[in-house]
């Protein structure tokens, strides 16, 4: 009761103090700071540059001075050497608790003020993309967060050592660790949240979900932190053992210590958004699964039910097999590993399954033993709420379920099929999935979705065929344009949000005028259809891909900023015309990907069209300065790195930091290295006709279906040219 | 004197709070030279004495920093107090000073050895490589000037005000903020990552440009100077 009565007096006077009002300005003003100083998100969306930044840098700087707030209002009393007297009135106890509300009171405040005044500053630089949910989402979580966040370290700092200094030093740390060496773990970087970006034209629940775990986890550690620094509160002139023996003496108060702890190490523990995929990239254990003998896969369907309010996602997965082995057979299925599977049956009766511990490539494997049967049908229900990979932590956001986007990846739409060869008529698959009224179904390659059922409460059942063992499917509030090029038919589907800004950029245009110059210096499209070309635009990803007559371009190519840089020409940004271009020099259908780190692979020739088309649409010198010279800056620091010079050295480093290296090394051979290689090799050929030609041969050679692929030897082979005439020494 | 000196010793060192501080400092650097220094800085190995520089330089803030905190123990509103008593003793207040400044910079020296034993560790370990001999002169180049200089600087301020130490302890981090000229790239960090590209050659040997080696030394004679005129100041 008497908290509850001191608790207006203490914010009352709280706020009739100047250096509260000075706080309170820097942290309204802290926003700012995400604009110029501080920009902890890499993509370069409307939302990420202009919400997440500035709520991300206010919720650090903000955090960081209410908590210098904290450690200076608590040392006010002892301050003034009224402690004695104070005590005397007021338990210290109920003190340090009325005095952590009314921090929080204006730490709530201020979050409010923060809001509204950078309410009208966010519409205003964001434009036709701001929306209001992403705003209030953002700076609640983000940034307002971080000051309760705060208060409760600090406190608990001083209230452990009773000392101005050894606090500040304590809580300064405490923050230097977050924004320094745990910025890159998003799990303990409790005062600027891992975000590398937000979309502008689909929704951010997703990574808005992560967040918010992220910061209760902290929210109940510092919770049972404060508590027991609130035990250890110096008392009847004991010190700090003696003083937390007396404040332990209500059983209560420990065991909400403890309860907080360990409520926050449970959360820690058991996070349900990341995975735990084995950390090493070239890990193919899965692929090595032994193939089931004599059982082939004859046919598959899915019915996907997401669950657009919670990000979750259920479906039944049915699956035909001919097992002529005449005994039992073990198939092995991979599955998200936020999944769990409620029951598996085989021709009716339930048949015994496990998923393994291990985790790979974002895949937990699935392993149900067949009955002997000649024909068997498998029907298994999976639900869950889809984890992303621990390799890419740092970048979530991609399972993104909501009524505005879903992206579904092989084994988190249905269980992936590991281990059984296909049928004579491949691995036919039909999938159902049902969606709010508003999406578009949109399968990731050439077969087309098409509505099947709508029912009464606002969704509708697409259905769409599809081969393979796995499969990619987009959906969302999509506009679809279709744009004649290159003799065949592009569907470009674009988010709704974007539609004013593609009309105003012209990427229709520019998308045409890209599938002209491919088509006409190297010939059509031999993926796929050759007549139609899906190209669609993701959320922001940090890339695309681009498969069998699809191609994914990554929204930050789209954005304002990007479709308005004069310096690029009239075009939309050179990352879509790369991904364009990888329809001719495809990924996995056109180049052996079984060594990822060899340096001959899609990339090179990819990168070396892109660079060839930025040279016609925006000159020699552009082309020259954002292409050439950055090949060659970076092959130039590739040659001297120490490790590639002494590679016995890379060995004796510790296993994360070789593939670490290993990995950027290899980036720099397969982007940078081998473009400049194929220019070399333009130049020893006579020129970029003579080489256009050589391309157009080898786009449209005769393939043999036993090794289907473009190889080095054959690209050398084709220019007349041996290995030691493209050295770059 | 020695008595004193041991005691101020045993003030800074055996507390709570120097053993804080060198738990940080440890944590920190042993961030450092697994995410950094691992890779070596501008092509030359981990272990150079340009990569041991820059691994220095990162740590210097800390160091800057754990510097005048010990300082706060002699120019503290409460150590001024009890200024009114040592000044009536019979010691003379040059030498309690220089005892004083003697145990910082003792303390100092450790906090800086903790790192240099930590750098030698992680080499021993990961590349089992021991010629410490050659990081003499970059750790010399890189530490004691800017060290020396903030004992001496964090004297004088604190005698001053007591708080200005604390907004003291900011200087590394606008030093790394500011576009300095190339004399003075070894106070934020730039010298060990930029100076040997300009070498020409691969993995140069150690070399420090004149006007490095002024700047430094004018940092140094500073620092001195700061701290032999302290010595004559007597507490307000």
């Amino acid at each position: 009761m008497k908290t509850i009565r001191l608790f207006p007096l203490e914010l009352r006077r709280l706020l009739q103090s100047r250096p509260t009002w000075l706080i309170l300005l820097l942290t309204v003003a802290s926003p700012v700071l995400g604009l110029t100083l501080y920009q902890p998100t890499s993509a370069d969306t409307m939302l990420s540059l202009y919400l997440a930044n500035p709520s991300i840098a206010g919720g650090a700087a903000g955090g960081i001075l209410f908590g210098l707030l904290t450690v200076y209002e608590l040392n006010r009393v002892g301050r003034s050497r009224a402690d004695a007297l104070m005590d005397a009135a007021v338990s210290p106890l109920t003190m340090a608790l009325v005095r952590l509300l009314a921090l929080l009171a204006a730490a709530v405040m201020t979050a409010a003020i923060t809001m509204l005044v950078w309410l009208p500053i966010s519409m205003r630089l964001i434009g036709s993309v701001f929306g209001g949910v992403d705003y209030a989402l953002a700076y609640l979580l983000l940034m307002g967060l971080a000051l309760p966040l705060s208060i409760p370290a600090a406190a608990a700092a001083y209230q452990f050592t009773r000392r101005v200094d050894l606090s500040l030093v304590l809580f300064a740390a405490f923050a230097a660790l977050s924004l320094t060496v745990l910025a890159d773990d998003w799990q303990l970087c409790w005062l600027n949240p891992c975000v590398w970006a937000l979309s502008d034209d689909f929704s951010n629940f997703r990574i808005f979900r992560s967040v918010a775990w992220m910061r209760l986890t902290w929210l109940s550690a510092l919770a049972g932190v404060w508590t027991v620094s609130y035990l250890c509160i110096r008392q009847y002139g004991k010190g700090v053992l003696g003083s937390l023996a007396r404040g332990a003496r209500r059983v209560c108060r420990p065991v909400i210590a403890l309860l907080l702890l360990a409520c926050s190490g449970a959360a820690y523990a058991a996070q349900p958004l990341v995975d735990h995929s084995n950390p090493d990239e070239t890990a193919m254990t899965f692929y090595e699964v032994p193939y089931a003998e004599n059982v082939v896969c004859t046919g598959r369907s899915a019915r996907v039910f997401p669950d657009t309010s919670t990000g979750s996602l259920s479906g039944t997965a049915s699956y035909q097999f001919q097992n002529t082995s005449g005994q039992e057979q073990n198939v092995a299925f991979g599955i998200n590993p936020g999944y769990t599977i409620s029951h598996v049956q085989a021709n009716g009766a339930a048949v015994p399954f496990s998923v393994s511990e291990y985790q790979e490539y974002n895949e937990a494997m699935l392993e149900v033993t067949l009955p002997a049967d000649e024909q068997v049908e498998l029907v298994m229900d999976y639900s869950g709420f889809p984890q992303e990979s621990r390799n890419m932590s740092t970048m979530q956001g991609s399972k993104e379920i909501s009524t505005e986007y879903l992206c579904l990846e092989n084994s988190t739409l249905s269980p992936r099929l590991m281990n059984v060869l296909p049928g004579e008529n491949g691995y036919p698959a039909t999938i159902e999935i049902t969606l709010p009224a508003s999406m578009t179904a949109i399968p990731f390659g050439s077969s087309e979705a098409e509505v099947v059922a709508e029912h009464d409460n606002g969704t509708k059942t697409w259905r769409y065929e599809v081969g393979g063992t796995g499969g990619i499917l987009y959906a969302g509030d999509y506009i679809r344009e279709d744009i004649e090029a290159g003799g065949m038919t592009i569907a470009f589907y674009y988010g709704r949000k974007h539609q004013s800004v593609m009309e105003a950029a012209g990427a229709v245009d520019a998308v045409k005028a890209v599938v002209d110059y491919c088509t006409e210096h190297y010939g059509t499209l031999s993926f796929g259809t050759g007549e139609t070309l899906k190209l669609i635009q993701s959320r922001v990803t940090g890339g695309g891909y681009a498969a069998d007559g699809a191609s994914l371009l990554d929204e930050a190519d789209f954005t304002a900023d990007n479709l308005g840089n004069t310096d690029k020409g009239g075009g939309a940004g050179e990352v879509m015309i790369h991904e364009l271009v990888h329809q001719w020099w495809g990924l996995g259908n056109m180049f052996d990907t079984s060594d990822a780190a060899d340096p001959w692979s899609a990339e090179g020739l990819t990168v070396y069209t892109t660079y060839r088309i930025v040279k016609e649409l925006y000159g020699e010198a552009y082309a020259q300065e954002h292409y050439v010279d950055q090949w060659q800056q970076a092959v130039d620091d590739y040659y001297l790195d120490f490790y590639v010079r002494n590679p016995d050295y890379l060995a004796n480093l510790p296993e994360d930091k070789q593939l670490e290296i290993t990995n950027n090394l290899a980036y720099v051979r397969q982007y940078c290295e081998m473009p400049l290689k194929i220019l070399q090799a333009e130049q020893l050929v006579g020129g970029e006709a003579a080489m256009d030609q050589i391309l157009n041969r080898l786009f449209n050679r005769e393939i043999d279906p036993a090794y289907p692929y473009l190889t080095y030897q054959d690209f050398l082979h084709a220019c007349g040219l041996t290995e030691e005439d493209l050295n770059l020494d | 004197m020695i008595k004193i000196f041991r005691y101020e010793c045993r003030r800074l060192l055996c507390n709570k709070f120097f053993c804080g501080l060198l738990l940080i400092l440890l944590f920190y650097g042993w961030q450092v030279l697994n995410s950094v220094t691992i890779l070596g800085v501008s092509h030359t190995a981990p272990f150079s004495p340009w990569s041991f520089g820059d691994y220095l330089s990162r740590m210097l803030p800390l160091l800057w920093i754990g510097a005048l905190f010990f300082l706060t123990f002699f120019t503290a509103g409460r150590a001024q107090r009890a200024a009114v008593l040592t000044d009536a003793t019979q010691v003379s207040p040059r030498r309690y000073a220089l005892a004083r400044c003697a145990a910082a910079l003792t303390g100092t020296v450790l906090l800086a050895l903790a790192c240099l034993a930590e750098g030698a560790v992680f080499y021993g370990r990961y590349f089992g490589w021991y010629a410490w001999g050659t990081l003499l002169l970059p750790a010399l180049a890189a530490l004691a000037p800017p060290l020396v200089f903030a004992l001496g600087s964090g004297w004088l301020l604190g005698r001053c005000r007591a708080w200005l130490v604390y907004v003291w302890m900011l200087v590394p981090l606008v030093c790394m903020a500011l576009p300095l000229p190339e004399a003075l790239w070894i106070w934020n960090g730039r010298f060990f990552t930029a100076y040997p590209l300009t070498l020409g050659s691969l993995d140069p040997a150690f070399v420090l440009p004149p006007a490095v080696v002024a700047a430094q030394c004018v940092l140094l004679a500073a620092g001195v100077a700061l701290l032999a005129l302290q010595r004559g100041c007597k507490n307000r």
